[in-house]
C-alpha cells in the first residue's frame, strides 16, 4: 500500500535508532544534571543560588535549535573537535538541565515545611535532613515533570537534523528528497515518533492523575 | 569584546529583520493557535461523540511526535497537492495545529475543573447550552488557565524558531547565514540567543501582569 516508505523502512528504523540513543543519552545525563542542580540550588548560598537561577533563566528563555547551534559553533571555538551528533547532544543536556533543575527546585520546595520543621526537631543536621527527608519525598514530586520533559526533549533530538546531525527526521529528508515521497515518509516518521513517545506520554498522565488522587 | 561590539553592530540591521520576522511568525501563530484550540474543544462541549473521539485523536498524534516533521510534511507535502504556499504560510500552519491541540488541553482541563453547578445554574436561569459555554465555562476555564496559556505561548515563540528549517529568514536562519558570511562563528548565536531571551522575558513579564491583573479583578 506504502511501497515507497516500505523499501525505505529499513534506513529509516536506522535513523530511529541513533534518535532513540540520542533520546536516552540526553535524558538520563540531563536528568541527573538538572536534579543535581535544583539540589544544589536548595542547599547552596546565595551567590549559587543567583548562578543557577541565571542558568535555568537563560536556558529556558532560548530556544533549543538556538543552544545546539550555540553548541555547535562554540565548541570548535574552545578546541574541541565534535561531529554534530556529540555537539548536539552537549548542548541538549545543558538545556534539559535547567528544565529538570527548575522542577527540582520547585519539588523541594514543595515539601511541606512541617517536615522540615520536625527533622531539625529531632536534631537532624541539614545534610542528614535533605537525604533522607526532604529528597525522597521531593523526588516522588518531580518524576511527573521530568517524564514530560523527556517527552519535550524526545521530540526535540529531530531539531539535531537541522544543525547536521544524522537521525530520524534527517535520513527522512534524505529520503524525501530523492523520491518525492512526502506524505508516505514524513506520515510514517511521525508513526515512528509516535511509537516512541507514546508510551511515556500514557505514564506521565497516569501519574499526574495519581498524583492529584493523592494530595 | 571588541570584536564582538564591532560585529554586532554590523550585524545589527540584520538581526533587526530577523527579529521583525520572528516576532511576526509568533504574532500570526499565537491567535491562530488560541483560535484552533477553541475550535477543538467545541465537539467535548457540545457532546458530539464521535467528533469528540477525532479530536482525541488528533491531539495524540500531535502531542507525540515532532513539530518539525508536521511542518516538512506540510512544506513538502502541499505542493505535491497543487498548493504552492509559501514557507511562512506553512510554518504558521504546523505551528497552530500543534500548539492548539496543546492549548485545547489546557483549556479543556480548566473547564474539567469548573464545577458542575456552573452549568446548572446556567440553564437554571433559561440559558441555552451554547450561552452557558460562551458567557459562564470559556470565560472562567480561561482565568483559571492563564499561567498555563501564557507558558505554553512562550514555548511557541521558541518554537518558531523551526521555521528556519523551511527557509523563512527568521532570527535563526539570520544567525546561520551571518556565520556563513562573516566567518563569525558562536558570536552570532550569542546575538541570536539575547534577541531570543529579549522576546520570551517581554512576553513573560507582560504574561505575569496580565495574570495578576486577571486574579485581582475575577480570582
Amino acid at each position: 500500500m506504502f511501497p515507497v516508505l516500505q523499501s525505505n523502512l529499513p534506513y529509516l528504523l536506522q535513523g530511529a535508532v541513533y534518535t532513540v540513543i540520542l533520546s536516552a543519552i540526553v535524558v538520563s545525563c540531563g536528568t541527573a544534571l538538572g536534579v543535581g542542580i535544583g539540589v544544589l540550588a536548595s542547599v547552596g548560598g546565595a551567590i549559587l543560588r543567583s548562578i543557577i537561577t541565571a542558568y535555568i533563566f537563560l536556558f529556558r528563555g532560548v530556544p533549543v535549535l538556538v543552544i545546539m547551534f550555540l553548541g555547535f559553533y562554540s565548541f570548535p571555538a574552545l578546541g574541541l573537535r565534535l561531529d554534530a551528533y556529540t555537539a548536539v547532544a552537549i548542548s541538549m543536556i545543558v538545556y534539559v538541565g535547567a528544565f529538570v533543575a527548575e522542577a527540582t527546585r520547585g519539588a523541594i520546595a514543595g515539601v511541606p515545611t512541617g517536615q522540615t520543621e520536625a527533622a531539625k526537631s529531632l536534631g537532624m543536621r541539614k545534610g542528614k535532613m535533605m537525604r533522607e527527608i526532604v529528597l525522597p519525598q521531593a523526588m516522588r514530586l518531580v518524576i511527573a515533570p521530568v517524564l514530560n520533559i523527556s517527552l519535550m526533549a524526545i521530540k526535540q533530538t529531530s531539531y539535531a537534523s537541522i544543525v547536521g546531525a544524522w537521525e530520524l527526521s534527517f535520513a527522512a529528508r534524505e529520503v524525501v528528497e530523492r523520491t518525492l515521497a512526502a506524505f508516505q515518509i514524513f506520515l510514517g516518521v511521525m508513526l515512528i515518533y509516535f511509537i516512541i513517545c507514546y508510551p511515556l506520554s500514557l505514564a506521565a498522565r497516569a501519574l499526574d492523575k495519581r498524583l492529584a488522587f493523592d494530595s | 569584546m571588541d570584536a564582538f561590539v564591532i560585529f554586532f553592530t554590523r550585524y545589527l540591521p540584520a538581526f533587526a529583520d530577523g527579529f521583525l520576522i520572528t516576532a511576526g511568525v509568533a504574532a500570526l501563530a499565537a491567535p491562530a493557535a488560541l483560535i484552533w484550540a477553541i475550535v477543538l474543544i467545541i465537539p467535548r462541549l457540545a457532546q458530539w461523540t464521535w467528533a469528540s473521539r477525532l479530536v482525541d485523536a488528533y491531539v495524540e498524534v500531535m502531542r507525540n511526535s515532532p513539530l518539525l516533521v508536521q511542518m516538512y510534511l506540510l512544506y513538502f507535502g502541499l505542493p505535491l497537492l497543487g498548493l504552492f504556499w509559501s514557507s511562512i504560510v506553512c510554518g504558521v500552519i504546523a505551528i497552530a495545529s500543534q500548539h492548539g491541540a496543546f492549548l485545547s488541553e489546557i483549556l479543556r482541563s480548566g473547564i474539567q475543573s469548573l464545577s458542575q453547578r456552573q452549568w446548572e445554574a446556567g440553564s437554571a436561569i433559561g440559558m441555552r447550552r451554547f450561552a452557558v459555554i460562551r458567557l459562564v465555562i470559556l470565560p472562567q476555564a480561561f482565568i483559571k488557565v492563564l499561567p498555563a496559556l501564557g507558558n505554553q505561548l512562550i514555548v511557541l515563540v521558541k518554537d518558531t524558531s523551526l521555521v528556519s528549517a523551511i527557509g523563512v529568514m527568521d532570527l535563526t536562519l539570520t544567525g546561520k547565514m551571518t556565520i556563513e558570511r562573516s566567518g563569525a562563528s558562536f558570536e552570532a548565536f550569542i546575538a541570536v540567543a539575547f534577541f531570543y531571551l529579549i522576546l520570551t522575558s517581554t512576553l513573560g513579564l507582560v504574561l505575569r501582569i496580565i495574570e495578576v491583573r486577571a486574579a485581582r479583578r475575577y480570582g
